[in-house]
């Protein structure tokens, strides 16, 4: 199966500090896709140039054939982003979020509606729908915050970080939200900081440090790079990659 | 719906569910606008009620109880004799009037009659009113007896249809032009005159609050760029400028909705005008909302942090406010005059004046509407130029 997403040679300097150099990777069509890395590694600055948010200073995104650059338009019509903070209007309910960004994405008032419904009954949220998010507990909020993503209908789901500082219900609820939609068709691009939720949920992964890519393939393969597969550790695979040493 | 309504929809949406928000936009407004009408007076609004027993039923009673109702304020309720005696033992009512019979015949023949006061105590405020009032309406009707009378004995031959309209034209010609007339000066004026509360205080406080939706609509924007919000709806099929236009629709409803507060209060409590001068003033405030949601844009794109977003818009407000001559007049030389002319306060100030209680219409204040809204166009196309050039400005 080909690539649905192509990053080719993107590079973005903020402030005189390389964010993200060359870095090139490919996601194949339906599958979830992990990007690792220690704080400031430069994964969330590739998901926004992926996302079309920001521009890269050098190197291109191809996404469902679609250039990010020239043809940005088309490429958002495919992405869905669930950004790592919790990108919502707290003072509304969760249908009124829900409805609003489904019409940003360009559904009309009865569809926006709809899929409304039938995303938070996937999320879990239907008895709450008309409660301002504000009440809701941290693991509700991050289910809402992967709910509006999925209000575009994408092809491409980025998901940053979404499991932080939740409860292990609901990081499974996610977990088992996340196979299901790769299950119907979904390509996911899923970042975090815990290990072993990429070793369950992930296909391949890339791991990055100081913005480059240093590492890709499939958990058993990186593990394999370290020892043995079947004992080794994906935390120990990645400590392996990045040192020990703390990073800001 | 289009895309830019909705978002603008969604950001008055949420200023409403926020209830802190609502208080300082809404609440505010309307404390301090019962604070400052409780200060600097507004129109007095007496009411009360003369309670009469017309025994005569004549022409002259008639008129007299006509134009006793015609004031502004006063109600009149009507008494048999019994029922009116009856109420005041009872101290039901504090205050009677009774007109005696043969009132009409003996002002027309020029004898002197009365029209007779009951009172329990002093018969309270409003009856102390109502009986000068009255006192003032006799006045008159005996006066315009007295020239009717006068006439007749003049020409006693004349038709009675000729003594009439002749009496009459004197009559209108002495209201026209009385020969003592009672002038009013407001201590609130300023040596120039004409600076009161509803030509410059209640806009100054209209254009106020319109100002102080810029701190809401930047820190609303900034928090928006922090929480991720902005960047997420611009990975979306929104585009920039159609997220630019609503987030500058969005500031004018919420400006708007703080106007309507005031120019509702003002035109019903205070009844400053009709509704041709609501309608206009209405039509000014969205032109001055305007300008402040672009003025928030500007702040908005500039600041980093809701800190700065606040402390920026904060000193544009209150600069504007104070050197804007919203709490005193601002002379015509000097200094301040000079600080004046960069504030949108003066202009916008200044295009109210007299719109609001109906003595001007905005084409009368096309300068001053030309200057706010010209600050609109050039504050919207400054904000998106810094929105472009500005790094997250995809």
């Amino acid at each position: 199966m080909g690539d649905f997403l192509t990053a080719d040679g993107l590079s973005k300097r903020f402030d005189g500090v390389q964010a993200v150099d060359s870095v090139s990777f490919g996601i194949r069509s339906q599958e979830i896709f992990g990007l690792l890395g220690p704080n400031g590694a430069g994964k969330t600055t590739t998901i926004r140039m992926l996302s079309t948010v920001l521009a890269p200073d050098g190197g291109d995104v191809r996404i469902g054939g679609y250039s990010a650059a020239r043809e940005g338009g088309e490429v958002r019509k495919r992405i869905g982003v669930c950004p790592q903070e919790l990108a919502l209007y707290p003072e509304l309910s969760a249908n009124d979020n829900l409805i609003f960004f489904g019409r940003m994405a360009g559904l009309s008032g009865r569809e926006a509606k709809a899929l409304a419904a039938d995303t938070l009954e996937r999320v879990g949220l239907a008895d709450r729908a008309k409660d301002a998010v504000r009440k809701y507990s941290g693991g509700m909020k991050r289910r809402v915050n992967i709910a509006i993503a999925l209000m575009s209908r994408p092809q491409l789901l980025f998901l940053d970080e979404p499991t932080v500082g939740i409860d292990p219900q609901s990081r499974n609820h996610i977990f088992d939200t996340v196979l299901a939609l790769r299950g119907e068709g979904m390509t996911v691009l899923y970042t975090t900081h815990y290990m072993e939720e990429a070793d369950r949920l992930c296909d391949r992964i890339g791991v990055m440090d100081n913005g480059r890519l240093i590492a890709l393939g499939a958990p058993a393969e990186l593990k394999a790079q370290v020892g043995d597969p079947a004992t080794t550790t994906l935390e120990e695979v990645f400590l392996n990659l990045t040192g020990r040493s703390l990073r800001d | 719906m289009s895309r830019p309504l909705l978002v603008a929809l969604i950001g008055v949406k949420r200023f409403i569910a926020d209830r802190g928000d609502l208080a300082f936009g809404i609440a505010l407004p309307i404390a301090l606008f019962a604070l400052m009408t409780g200060v600097f007076g507004g129109e007095a609004s007496f009411s009360g009620t003369a309670h009469v027993a017309n025994l005569d039923g004549g022409r002259a009673a008639s008129e007299l109880l006509d134009r006793l109702e015609r004031v502004d304020g006063v109600s009149v309720r009507r008494y048999a004799k019994a029922d009116l005696d009856d109420a005041l033992d009872r101290s039901a009512i504090l205050n009677g009037f009774v007109i005696p019979a043969g009132f009409t015949a003996s002002l027309d023949a020029g004898v002197p009659t009365e029209v007779q006061i009951l009172r329990r105590g002093n018969g309270g405020d409003a009856a102390q009113i109502i009986t000068a009032i009255l006192q003032g309406i006799a006045a008159d009707l005996a006066s315009e007896s007295q020239i009717r009378n006068g006439v007749a004995a003049l020409a006693p031959d004349a038709p009675q249809a000729r003594v009439d309209a002749t009496a009459q034209r004197l009559i209108t010609d002495a209201r026209a032009d009385p020969p003592v007339r009672v002038a009013m000066q407001s201590l609130d004026e300023d040596a120039g005159g004409g600076e009161d509360f509803f030509s410059r205080l209640l806009p100054g406080m209209i254009v106020m609050f319109l100002l102080f939706s810029i701190t809401l609509g930047a820190q609303t924007i900034v928090e928006e760029r922090r929480n991720g919000t902005l960047e997420r709806l611009l990975a979306t099929r929104l585009r920039p400028w159609e997220l630019f236009a609503g987030k500058f629709l969005e500031g004018v409803g919420r400006g708007m909705l703080q106007a309507l507060v005031f120019l509702v209060l003002a035109f019903t409590v205070l009844r400053v005008g009709g509704p041709a001068a609501f309608a206009q003033s209405a039509a000014l405030a969205v032109l001055v909302a305007a300008a402040a949601s672009a003025l928030a844009l500007i702040i908005a794109a500039v600041a980093r942090t809701q800190d700065q977003a606040s402390w920026i818009a904060v000193f544009a407000t209150m600069f504007m406010t104070v050197f804007g001559g919203t709490f005193f007049p601002i002379g015509d030389s000097g200094a301040l005059n000079v600080l004046s002319r960069f504030t949108l306060n003066k202009y916008a100030i200044d295009a109210f004046d007299g719109v609001i209680d109906g003595a001007a219409t905005l084409a009368d204040r096309w300068a001053e509407i030309a200057i706010v809204g010209g600050a609109a166009v050039a504050g919207l196309v400054a904000a998106r130029l810094i929105f472009r050039v500005s790094s997250e400005g995809r």
